[in-house]
């Protein structure tokens, strides 16, 4: 079966080595940090190649390919378990294995040294397992499950310094943030499972779906699974979680929170995007909740003074528009700005681990001092996929953003539009703003840090080097292949199935769109060269003359806070508290009472064993004779 | 050929006579006894399994050999087994006195073994006589302490008074029924047990045979006498005596006829008042050994929930719980004996650390304790749950759900027994390891093997128990 189908063949490797890997990493080689990296590192190469391959083989499906394998089945219901082979499952499989590759192979470098080098290996296979298993779901009821593996994995790489508060407290933060969202797409998934009867991907994103379930109910439903795309994918209300992220180990932050794990949550958007365009207010949902968190979180990446947390929050601005892209119905423009994110985003992160790692600081003033500009390499990569954020020309942002903008621009309310090119300005704004300052420092302190430099530039830092550099030219030419992206991702699987993509048509008419983007662009840019870049500048920006609205921006307009009081009053004083008083009066209470009735009773039952025989023996006569009695009666 | 079927009782004979002739030496060799004791203790094991398919009758049918007996048989040779095999350090009994030790037991077991077999209210009575006089002595035979000789006569005067009820309802069921055959009486039964005579003769006999089995209210010499004796005896009376009891109550309350509302009244009243009893005071003992004892008296209850369904599945479900009974009480008490400094008594508390002297003593007493009190996969878990289902079967569900919560009472003293073992520290720093010869370390592994793998695979042992039942008559 395997030998006669190279197809499931490639599958079940790719999807089962880093499971395998994980197993063993975790059972028998902790001991040998080398033996684990090779192995992690060996098995996702090898799904990277099964992944590339599988990307081609399926270039010109017509029609999704699924094997399914009955799991478990009860009564009418079977659950399968298995893969889904089409376009777009494979170009989400070709882009989690390739940033996960290069992101394992730029940890040799990073966490060299570290104690828990084999745990850090097997949480990232653990990871790369769960993502790819995830990517060829067939059902929803697997794609569930292993939502969830994502999300204990990356618990577990999160809070992989379990011994720093910090860093455990983010995890579990991650954690508990996103299964709220998951809880509503459960509920979701279950609505549609008893009206359907089935969560197969292709069957939900049927037509049928539409004749066997009444709309409001499909609206319902899409809404409660799109929750799991606001805690996955940090969108408004529940985008907190993301920035606390950072405390994992920066390759981390670059695989799961910036390429990977996140982008999940739009993935599952597009997967279902048929399901979805089914609602119309589920869509105007959902490009609401995408625009007011690009708006919200660009604002918090303006003041934020952690490189990292900056990039966080980009990409919660940025996750932003490709949920705005998918509400308004661009469907290749959302996955195209996924994809070149991916690339870009996890260029940017990897770059700031370079920094991280020699300064030993997350404060990108405090690196500029030390001479940050002085690391070639990083720091022309990270200035490339600076550009790709905030768009310029040519880097594969410009092309992801502009095709955005047409998605929104054919939507006939334009305010969305008008959002949209606002973000494009504090984009471009926040982005140079890091930039600058790291380029141009104000006043240079000596370094003690010269030769450990010189120490660092060996293999560990080309290990490093190597994944920046081939990210780096990705950036610079994907965007030029989005004809051949948007071919490959439509063939014909989409428009068999009747999802309008009146967005793509209007390109031609776009000329005004595209300048107005790039003007916009250069503003942000030149207000944040006047205020960083040139000679003799200030290096603060235009907010610190409004120290309130710096503060509601630094603070996360209050979220955290507004969390933190609703957890405290609702839960705590509320539930909590009730619950607690239950626990300790009722249950406790009662076993208690019941245990000293219990005991209690045995003290008194002792006593009918007193030392005087001829008592015992009475006892005993006494008894018989009441049950001759019963017996004659 | 016909005496054949008398083997096992020949061979125990023989074993009485050896260690007899062992005792009148002038000069005590305790190693040498033990080890003959135990030599023969074992090969009577085979005895007893090759003598497991005979059938046939003896005496002028007064002694019945079937499965039911054989089986018995074989359970009481390995309890005598057990017993021995764990008294290669026999302190709490004087040197001189091994032989006349081992001797007792003997003859007891022979005593039982007729005990299962007869069929002859007469017959039936001498055997019980036997094994109960055999007993009598063994409780005394404690050095030390005179808590024994208390215990004893103690044990006398109550079994006395069981004798008096028992002889007294033997004769009340011969005058009803001019016959002392318990085949014939069976079939005169349904007619005799409307009459006053027979229900009272009947219940008096039980009255009798519980007091073997100490079911509440005739219990009140076991925390006495398993406290009293010396370990190695409180273990025989534990283990060995119990299923010799629980077969003879099957055979007795057999007799009556399926349908029988009154007695099954009476047996689910004694049932609950002995399991409710037994764990109650159970919970506040200290002395191990008189905990296990509280603890036999609801043990007695579960079983009688077995034997009062009055049908074939309800008896093998009894004798399944007998077996599984002799193996888990008699991996406690070996732990005690072993714990036992100098032959005394063993508290709760004397067990801290046991984990750190001897981890598998330990394990085999964690293993043992679950078993009583029915924690799956253990085979006491399989033993209750076969008695449940036959009762459930009957549709006596208030009785099981008296009988769960009764299990969940046990768990709580057993588990303070567990928690002695593994978690408390001892009181001294400097506590030895337990030595745990080549020979324990086999019976312990061959305990906890019997404890888990007949919890998980136990259809064929039930069957061959459902086989025995079925040839009670």
């Amino acid at each position: 079966m395997f030998v006669k189908d190279p197809i499931l063949l490639a599958c079940t490797i790719t999807v089962v080595l880093p499971f395998l890997s994980f197993l063993t990493i975790i059972c028998y080689t902790r001991k040998w940090e080398k033996v684990s990296c090779s192995i992690s590192i060996g098995a996702i190469l090898i799904s990277l190649i099964c992944a590339i391959y599988l990307f081609i083989a399926s270039r010109h499906f017509a029609e999704p390919l699924q094997y399914k394998l009955p799991w478990i089945i009860s009564g009418k219901t079977i659950i399968p378990f298995g893969f889904l082979v089409d376009h777009l499952s494979m170009l989400m499989l070709v882009i989690v294995a390739v940033i996960a590759s290069l992101v394992q192979i730029y940890s040799l470098g990073y966490m060299a040294g570290d104690p828990g080098f084999s745990r850090y290996y097997a949480f990232q296979s653990l990871f790369a397992w769960a993502m790819m298993t995830m990517t060829v779901a067939p059902s929803m009821i697997q794609f569930y499950i292993f939502w969830e593996l994502v999300g204990l994995a990356s618990y577990l790489l999160i809070g992989f310094y379990y011994e720093k508060w910090s860093a455990s407290q983010a995890g579990k933060k991650a954690f508990v943030v996103t299964r709220i969202g998951d809880v509503g797409m459960f509920i979701g998934l279950v609505i549609l499972l008893l009206f359907y009867g089935n969560l197969s991907i292709v069957g939900v994103n049927s037509a049928a779906v539409a004749k066997q379930i009444p709309a409001p109910l499909i609206t319902i439903s899409a809404i409660l699974i799109f929750c799991g795309v606001i805690g996955k994918s940090a969108q408004f209300p529940l985008l907190t979680w993301l920035p606390d992220a950072m405390e994992g180990p920066t390759p981390v932050s670059a695989l799961l929170h910036s390429a990977t794990m996140v982008a999940a949550g739009v993935y599952m958007f597009a997967r279902l995007f048929p399901f979805f365009s089914g609602s119309a207010d589920a869509l105007q949902f959902a490009l609401l909740i995408g625009t007011i968190t690009m708006v919200l979180s660009s604002t918090m990446a303006m003041v934020a003074r952690d490189i990292k947390q900056v990039w966080a929050y980009s990409t919660v601005s940025q996750l932003g528009y490709m949920v705005m892209a998918l509400g308004a119905g661009g469907y290749v423009s959302g996955m195209f700005h996924l994809t070149t994110h991916a690339g870009f985003k996890a260029l940017l992160f990897l770059c700031s681990g370079v920094f991280i790692h020699h300064y030993h600081t997350n404060d990108f003033f405090v690196m500029s001092r030390q001479g940050a500009r002085s690391l070639k390499v990083p720091m022309v990569c990270m200035t490339i996929g600076a550009l790709a954020l905030s768009g310029v020309f040519p880097f594969s942002g410009f092309f992801s953003k502009e095709s955005i903008m047409v998605a929104l621009a054919s939507h006939p309310n334009k305010i969305w539009l008008a959002a949209g090119l606002f973000g494009e300005v504090l984009t471009a704004y926040y982005t140079f703003r890091l930039i600058f300052v790291m380029l141009f420092p104000k006043e240079m302190e000596e370094t003690h840090h010269e030769e450990e430099h010189h120490e660092g530039e060996g293999i560990l830092y080309w290990l490093m080097g190597w994944p920046l550099i081939i990210l780096a030219s990705v950036t610079c030419v994907l965007g030029f292949f989005e004809k051949q992206f948007e071919h490959y991702l439509l063939g014909d699987y989409i428009l068999a199935h009747g999802v309008e993509h009146g967005a793509e048509a209007a390109h031609a008419g776009g000329h005004w769109l595209t300048i107005t983007a790039i003007s916009l662009v250069a503003i942000g840019v030149a207000v944040a060269w006047l205020e960083y870049g040139r000679k003799g500048a200030s290096q603060e920006g235009f907010l610190s003359r409004m120290p309130a609205i710096e503060k509601l921006f630094a603070r996360r307009w209050y979220m955290d806070h507004f969390y933190r009081w609703a957890l405290d009053m609702i839960i705590y004083s509320g539930f909590t508290n009730i619950f607690t008083r239950n626990d300790r009066r009722v249950i406790d209470g009662g076993i208690d009472g019941l245990c000293r009735g219990t005991e209690g009773s045995g003290r008194i039952a002792s006593f009918l064993q007193s030392n005087m025989v001829q008592y015992n023996i009475f006892v005993m006569v006494a008894i018989l004779g009441f049950v001759a009695l019963s017996f004659l009666g | 050929m016909k005496s054949l079927l008398f083997l096992p009782e020949i061979y125990y004979t023989v074993m009485a006579l050896v260690l007899f002739l062992l005792s009148v030496q002038t000069v005590a060799n305790r190693r040498r006894t033990f080890l003959v004791a135990f030599g023969l203790a074992s090969l009577g094991l085979f005895v007893t399994l090759f003598s497991v398919k005979m059938h046939g009758h003896l005496f002028y049918n007064a002694y019945r050999v079937d499965l039911f007996s054989q089986v018995f048989k074989f359970m009481l040779a390995l309890g005598l087994f057990f017993v021995v095999a764990i008294c290669d350090n026999l302190e709490g009994i004087s040197e001189r006195e091994h032989a006349e030790f081992y001797f007792f037991l003997t003859t007891c077991t022979i005593g039982m073994m007729m005990l299962v077999s007869a069929v002859e209210l007469l017959t039936f009575y001498i055997a019980l006589e036997l094994s109960s006089y055999s007993l009598y002595i063994l409780v005394p035979l404690r050095r030390g302490t005179g808590f024994d000789k208390e215990a004893g006569v103690k044990y006398i005067l109550i079994g006395a008074t069981a004798s008096a009820f028992l002889l007294f309802g033997m004769s009340l069921l011969f005058g009803v029924s001019h016959t002392t055959y318990l085949p014939e009486l069976f079939k005169l039964f349904p007619n005799l047990i409307t009459q006053p005579a027979g229900a009272i003769g009947l219940m008096l006999v039980l009255a009798g045979l519980f007091f073997k089995q100490a079911v509440f209210p005739f219990h009140f010499w076991a925390p006495d006498v398993y406290q009293g004796a010396s370990n190695q005896v409180t273990t025989y009376i534990a283990t060995a005596s119990k299923v010799a009891a629980i077969a003879i109550v099957i055979r007795f309350v057999g007799l009556a006829s399926e349908n029988n509302h009154m007695l099954v009244q009476v047996l689910t009243v004694l049932s609950v008042a002995s399991m409710t009893f037994g764990n109650l005071v159970a919970i506040i003992q200290k002395d191990i050994k008189r905990l296990l004892a509280y603890s036999s008296i609801a043990h007695a209850g579960y079983v009688l929930i077995g034997i009062l369904t009055l049908d074939k599945t309800g008896f093998a479900s009894a004798m399944f719980y007998a077996l599984a009974y002799l193996i888990m009480n008699f991996s406690c008490f070996m732990v005690i004996v072993k714990v036992a400094p100098n032959g005394r008594n063993v508290w709760v508390k004397d067990l801290a650390g046991l984990h750190k002297r001897s981890p598998l003593l330990a394990m085999t007493l964690m293993l043992g304790l679950f078993g009583l009190a029915g924690i799956p996969p253990t085979i006491g878990f399989t033993g209750k749950f076969l008695v449940f289902l036959a009762a459930m079967q009957k549709g006596y569900l208030a009785l099981v759900i008296i009988g769960m919560i009764n299990a969940t009472i046990s768990l709580y003293y057993y588990l303070i027994i567990i928690k002695a073992a593994y978690l408390l520290e001892p009181d001294e720093d400097e506590i030895p390891p337990l030595k745990v010869g080549a020979g324990l370390k086999i019976l312990n592994y061959g305990l906890i093997a019997a404890i888990v793998l007949l919890g998980i695979a136990p259809s064929q042992l039930f069957d061959i128990a459902k086989a025995a039942a079925s040839m009670l008559y």
